[in-house]
């Protein structure tokens, strides 16, 4: 396989997952201001506060309402992190990897982009966003699901593994950051009085509340999900069982060096993570840390296979 | 109600389909049976589904403009045009006669250069090609075919006679949107194929990929096949992707590809450099190899000649094939299949007119307004004058173009190339149409079943390029003799 193709298969991926994760994103913060009261000091801000992307927003908006908070993150084509944004990378990547994928994958990923042009205007309206954002998960599934069932899994298929799963456990620690900046920032009695239903939204936000219900046969609380979220091995959008998956297809690449090695380094990490002894600042600090980490195994990624030097 | 075929007009030119308003070829009589049994509101719909189809399946083509590249939906007539299968097979022969002698000549150009020595061709109409490329003099490609792929232009005239218009043999395009074009045609008319015997044309994809087989350096063990595209601004990426996928080939950039100092070409992968065999460029000659040609080339790949003429990768078409594909060479294609192959054409070419020649000159000068003008090296339909269609200012400019470089234009009485059935606005016009099959050789030789028949969409219009307004149908050869 062309090192070029296996990077613009790979950044396919994280664009796909990312699409999937911008509109899982939005949906449950939407579902959860419609839960709390009104007055509680929880808005749509703290959503591009999680993205990192608060200065570029104010470069274009005065105010971070849902209109434009919104606008911003689905369907503002300058803003390289919006949802339209990394539809169109994901489409123009496989537009240029078709010689490896089936037919059926670019087809879902060109009528996903066609839906996302046709329909951008509907997301101001909140009945008309849930439909868009319903669709959107919808593409991305099947888009997954095509490959998984349509594709050998031999490398191309490695790399797409690779990048959903660096993107999703990035994902992941987003939102587990965004509820730690939510409960330090706020603590107010209001707000803790709430608590279980923000972390019954993180749990939705991953698809992951019936599965924890089964696995922790508790009512929900913040420790156990932290935990849940950051170490369960079969959870598919939990750090550990993101790390384990690219752990898994890094060892069937070729010349992978000591890429293994760090991995495990990562997981152990993740593993011992103690989030019953930190405040929700330091957890904030791990976080971060994790992020970081993640970042520097895409540039040992990177280095290994998509940059051959030829001579 | 009113009838689709309402005026419908068959006098203009020959109609591929149609005697006249109320009565169609035998060729085309369940078709229109079929047709008939629509009404406008269906026949709508089936052309609504075929744009959704297109713009589904992603089939594009790039259009160059000051604004940018634009990525075009593929333009799309849903009714097809029928040919005979017993026309065809004579077709087919004579287009597979016409491809082996353009082959001998080629081969004879870098060679001993008989057919020049023995009078058949005035030498300087080599000497002065753009595409005769000496760096290639003395090479022996593998079963002495230099063009592998043609894309063979024919046109009927009014007195129903197919010709051959161009022969295209550097790197001819289309063939991926007459695949589409069957696609969308399943999908839209599915009723159709149950009962009438077309010819499937699918396998295309499988005898492009042996034919590049049969032309790898080696025969042992894996042969590995590329396509080698300048890109994803290219306005033919859409096809090389299409035609690397349907392979299961390697699609490369130049970048992709590294020739070191064994003179073998590599292609740079996850596991390291791996060897390529063959390559199905898409580059013109110009850019393949800035060593050799182009020194500002950043399409090609460094080195990449060495290695073709070391005999460790073989191209398809082979560097120097454009030598035949010059409109002035064209004119001797008839004679080079009496020289080389001692038969008489099956395929007559289009009377030509060499600007080279003062007699001819002459009278091209004379006739500038009834004639067409095409430069010798041009594609696309770019840099030409159709002289009955042209303003006397477009007439008087061009005359002045053809005196300062003669050697450079080629003139043919305008014909009145066929039209076919197309819709317009709910209603069938008759629109001009050509036909470009594509001609695969190797070790053995295959035609495609019919090929791309492109269609001009405007009104009168005599020029079928996608890059002009023009679009495509697909093209049916069926089988009558049961019926």
């Amino acid at each position: 396989m062309l090192s070029r193709s296996a990077e613009r298969i790979y950044w396919l991926a994280r664009y796909i997952e990312r699409t999937e994760n911008i509109a899982r994103l939005v949906n449950v913060h939407m579902n959860l201001l419609m839960d709390l009261p009104k007055g509680v000091e929880m808005s749509w801000r703290q959503l591009i506060l999680i993205n990192a992307s608060e200065q570029i927003f104010y470069e274009k908006y005065n105010v971070a309402n849902e209109r434009n908070i919104t606008r911003f993150l689905l369907a503002d084509d300058t803003y390289q992190g919006s949802l339209l944004s990394s539809l169109t990378a994901a489409r123009e990547n496989i537009r240029t990897s078709r010689d490896l994928l089936p037919d059926e994958a670019w087809e879902q990923v060109n009528e996903m982009h066609l839906f996302a042009k046709k329909n951008l205007e509907t997301v101001a309206n909140r009945r008309h966003r849930v439909i868009f954002l319903n669709e959107i998960l919808k593409g991305c599934q099947r888009f997954t699901g095509l490959l998984s069932g349509y594709m050998s899994h031999n490398d191309p298929y490695a790399f797409i593994r690779l990048g959903r799963n660096i993107e999703r456990a990035d994902m992941t620690s987003r939102i587990l950051d965004l509820a730690s900046l939510l409960l330090s920032e706020s603590r107010s009695d209001e707000v803790r009085q709430y608590e279980t239903i923000l972390w019954m939204n993180v749990l939705k936000a991953l698809n992951a509340l019936l599965m924890y219900r089964q696995q922790k046969h508790s009512r929900v609380n913040g420790d156990d999900v932290l935990n849940f979220l950051l170490k369960d091995q079969n959870l598919p959008r939990s750090i550990s069982c993101c790390i384990s998956e690219i752990s898994e297809c890094i060892t069937k690449l070729p010349n992978n060096g000591d890429i293994p090695t760090k991995i495990s380094e990562l997981q152990n990490y993740a593993q011992t993570i103690n989030t019953k002894e930190t405040t929700q600042a330091q957890l904030r600090g791990i976080l971060d840390d994790l992020q970081n980490k993640l970042g520097g195994l895409h540039n040992e990624i990177t280095n290994k296979w998509f940059l051959i030097i030829t001579e | 109600m009113k009838s689709i075929w309402e005026n419908y007009k068959t006098d203009v030119a020959y109609d591929e389909l149609m005697y006249s308003e109320f009565q169609s070829r035998p060729v085309s009589h369940q078709l229109c049976r079929y047709l008939d049994s629509l009404n406008k509101e269906d026949i709508d719909k089936r052309k609504t589904a075929a744009e959704l189809a297109i713009m589904e399946m992603g089939i594009s083509f790039t259009v160059y403009s000051d604004e940018g590249n634009i990525d075009r939906a593929w333009p799309f007539d849903i009714i097809p045009r029928i040919i005979d299968a017993r026309e065809w097979r004579i077709i087919e022969k004579g287009l597979k006669q016409r491809l082996t002698a353009l082959n001998c000549f080629i081969s004879d150009v870098y060679g001993e250069q008989a057919f020049i020595k023995d009078g058949k061709m005035p030498g300087e109409i080599v000497n002065s090609s753009k595409n005769f490329r000496k760096e290639c003099v003395g090479m022996k490609p593998k079963h002495n075919v230099w063009a592998n792929i043609c894309g063979t232009d024919l046109v009927r005239d009014k007195d129903g006679i197919m010709y051959v218009l161009e022969d295209n043999l550097r790197v001819p395009s289309g063939v991926s949107y007459m695949l589409e074009n069957r696609i969308i045609t399943k999908r839209v008319f599915p009723e159709l194929f149950q009962d009438i015997d077309i010819l499937p044309i699918d396998d295309y994809p499988t005898h492009l990929h042996d034919m590049l087989t049969s032309i790898a350096p080696h025969q042992n063990g894996q042969i590995n096949c590329a396509v080698l595209t300048p890109g994803i601004y290219n306005s033919a990426y859409f096809e090389h992707a299409y035609l690397a996928q349907q392979m299961g080939a390697q699609l490369v950039e130049g970048n992709d590809l590294v020739v070191n100092d064994d003179d073998c070409v590599y292609m740079k992968t996850i596991r390291g450099l791996e060897k390529v065999d063959v390559i199905y460029r898409r580059i013109d000659d110009d850019f393949l190899d800035p060593e050799v040609f182009r020194k500002d080339s950043t399409l090609g790949v460094k080195g990449l000649m060495r290695a073709w003429k070391a005999g460790n990768v073989a191209l398809a078409n082979a560097p120097g094939a454009g030598v035949a594909d010059d409109k002035v060479v064209y004119a001797y294609v008839p004679e080079m299949i009496r020289y080389f192959l001692n038969e008489e054409p099956i395929l007559p070419n289009v009377p030509t007119y060499l600007c080279s020649n003062p007699d001819h000159l002459e009278y091209v000068l004379e006739h500038l307004a009834e004639l067409v003008v095409k430069p010798a090296n041009e594609s696309g339909g770019y840099g030409m004058l159709v002289g009955p269609h042209a303003t006397t200012k477009e007439v008087e400019s061009f005359r002045e173009i053809i005196q300062k470089d003669p050697r450079n234009y080629i003139a043919q009485p305008t014909l009145s190339i066929s039209t076919a059935p197309t819709l317009c606005k709910s209603k069938l016009e008759p629109r001009h149409i050509d036909l470009r099959p594509f001609i695969l050789q190797g070790q053995d030789t295959f035609v495609t079943a019919g090929g791309l028949t492109r269609v001009a969409l405007k009104k009168g219009s005599l020029v079928v390029n996608s890059s002009q307004g023009g679009g495509s149908k697909d093209t049916w050869i069926i089988n009558m003799e049961d019926k």
